[in-house]
């Protein structure tokens, strides 16, 4: 991990308020897994103050993707980057998602801008697996789905559902999730909001599936030094029954958060 | 020209004036990985506890214009786990160490200094008597900060200098009227340093839900916004002690530390911008060099304190 220099080489509004943006750097896409993520710095300013932690959308073979939604100033700021600018970008930090082969099928549950880090791990999975990948993809709004033409390209069975019903099925993605006819021996990823999450990580636990979810939080220095980012968990990881999202993070099997303190 | 860029704190020589903010630097593993962390005069480490701590409840992070506020409570590894997994790696580096220590009560100090001494844990001593996080019950009422009475200080102080012979460094808060009485009772009890400031105590509201958006509802205020007060408090207690000081707050740039140097700093540490820049101790120090030579200084200690009032 190390600090980069890249080019934006695309930014685009791919939604109301949602942006992509592609980051030109070779030595920081090779060495970028599913499920990390990078500190972005925003402004050269000193307002916002930290960078901004970001998952990684999509690796290319010079380049990687950003998927994110303006929620703040930050965000705000980074929207109006242009093409052919440079920003400072820390990283690849955190673990990546585990891919264990046993797996019969695969599921991945994104709500909202949640679905950020799921096309690199859904193209990883399509390489090794070859498929029985399925992507639920929630939205509050058919014009917030997100990446739904991405993973039907790849070859993913996409299940959209919106809040309002606009789009797919009105519900949100644990109702879907709840009515998949699913094997033992599948696996869950699971991005979006926190209570999304201790959901999917229910509906998992009464089903005996694996959930592995991306867990998001305030974090100043993303490399594991400030402590501002940590989760309670049940058993002890490097020591700390206070995992660092950063560093331990910020893929987490559900089985080990202790939901009863989020 | 070559600059001579060591300073004393009391018997211990750092090689250069710059040092990182205790609990913005871990124990030093993460910022090896960007750079040879023993290049630095010192390194702070977290502050140690008797027993390791789990530190409050999230969220403890939240940013604020030009800074952030902090509320994490001293989690860390407590002194034993330090001595054992921790100290090796620092002392493999080559590092100095400065030690910043925390007790719950006066004889937790003490033992912590001792244990520190007795293992060869530290080169110095900074007794954390500031944090805003944390509470001794015991003084909730009266003082819910050792370093905010001046008497407290003292004999804290003075206890803690009774079982070593470690430099001792008095953190000071800067959540007082005047900072400059704790600072002078930490130097006649015996204190070889001050370090000043620690976080300003703040806090945050999200309007939507009303609620602080601190779980710990308020934390420590750090960042280039607190800096003006912190260099204004660094002047005030250099002017008033005659044992050095360390300055920090806010210090992102090298001229951000020249500034604290000039007010009378012998040392500056770079604290919550290594969470934005890693680099940002490795280009404090080079450019207090450059500074060092560009105003045709052969010692860093000639800026110190130089500052010019006409």
């Amino acid at each position: 991990m190390k600090l980069f220099d890249c080019v934006v080489t695309s930014h685009t509004e791919v939604a109301p308020e949602h942006f992509r943006l592609v980051l030109k750097n070779k030595e920081l896409a090779e060495v970028s897994q599913p499920g990390q993520f990078v500190m972005i710095e925003v402004t050269e300013t000193w307002d916002p103050f930290l960078r901004r932690p970001m998952s990684i959308e999509r690796m290319f073979s010079d380049s990687i993707s950003i998927l994110y939604k303006v929620v703040g100033k930050g965000t705000k700021l980074l929207s109006s980057i242009r093409v052919g600018e440079k920003i400072s970008v820390q990283g690849p930090l955190g673990n990546s998602f585990p891919i264990d082969l046993d797996f019969k099928d695969f599921f991945i549950v994104g709500g909202g801008i949640g679905i950020a880090p799921f096309p690199g791990l859904a193209e990883k999975i399509i390489r090794i697996r070859g498929g029985n990948l399925h992507v639920i993809i929630g939205a509050k709004t058919h014009s917030q789905v997100l990446c739904e033409r991405d993973f039907r390209e790849m070859g993913c069975r996409v299940y959209v559902v919106t809040e309002d019903g606009s789009a797919g099925e009105k519900g949100l993605v644990t109702d879907v999730l709840d009515k998949l006819k699913v094997e033992v021996h599948s696996v869950v990823y699971a991005c979006g909001p926190i209570q999304m999450i201790k959901k999917v990580h229910q509906i998992c636990e009464e089903r005996n599936w694996i959930c592995y979810a991306s867990l998001e939080a305030e974090m100043a220095c993303g490399i594991g030094v400030c402590l501002g980012c940590v989760v309670p968990v049940k058993y002890e990881i490097e020591n700390e029954m206070m995992a660092r999202v950063c560093k331990e993070g910020p893929i987490f099997d559900t089985r080990v958060i202790q939901w009863e303190k989020i | 020209m070559s600059v001579s860029l060591m300073v004393k704190i009391g018997n211990l020589t750092l090689k250069n004036p710059v040092t990182v903010a205790s609990g913005t630097f871990g124990y030093g593993e993460e910022f090896s990985e960007y750079f040879d962390i023993s290049q630095l005069g010192a390194i702070t480490v977290k502050s140690l506890t008797l027993k390791p701590r789990l530190g409050n409840p999230p969220p403890r992070i939240v940013e604020t214009p030009a800074g952030m506020l902090n509320a994490i409570g001293l989690q860390n590894v407590g002194i034993e786990k330090y001595l054992k997994e921790k100290l090796p790696f620092l002392r493999d580096k080559g590092c100095t160490i400065i030690a910043n220590i925390y007790g719950t009560n006066l004889e937790e100090y003490q033992l912590l200094a001792e244990m520190l001494e007795k293992e060869n844990g530290a080169d110095a001593i900074e007794v954390n008597l500031s944090c805003p996080n944390v509470h001794d019950p015991r003084f909730r009422n009266k003082c819910p900060l050792i370093a905010q009475s001046p008497e407290w200080v003292g004999r804290y102080t003075a206890s803690v200098r009774e079982k070593t012979s470690l430099p001792l460094i008095i953190k000071l808060s800067p959540n007082v009227t005047d900072i400059i009485e704790p600072a002078i009772s930490a130097e006649k009890s015996g204190a070889d340093a001050v370090s000043l400031v620690n976080t300003f105590l703040g806090m945050s509201i999200d309007i939507r839900t009303r609620r602080p958006k601190l779980k710990n509802i308020v934390g420590g205020l750090s960042g280039p916004c607190i800096r003006p007060i912190a260099l204004r408090m660094v002047w005030e207690v250099s002017k008033a002690v005659n044992i050095p000081v360390i300055g920090m707050g806010g210090i992102c740039n090298p001229e951000d530390a020249i500034e604290f140097l000039i007010a009378g700093a012998k040392v500056v540490a770079v604290g919550s911008y290594v969470f934005r820049d890693p680099y940002a101790p490795i280009r404090v120090l080079k450019g207090i060099e450059q500074y060092c030579i560009e105003h045709g200084a052969k010692d860093v200690n000639e800026i110190v304190g130089s500052l010019v009032i006409q």
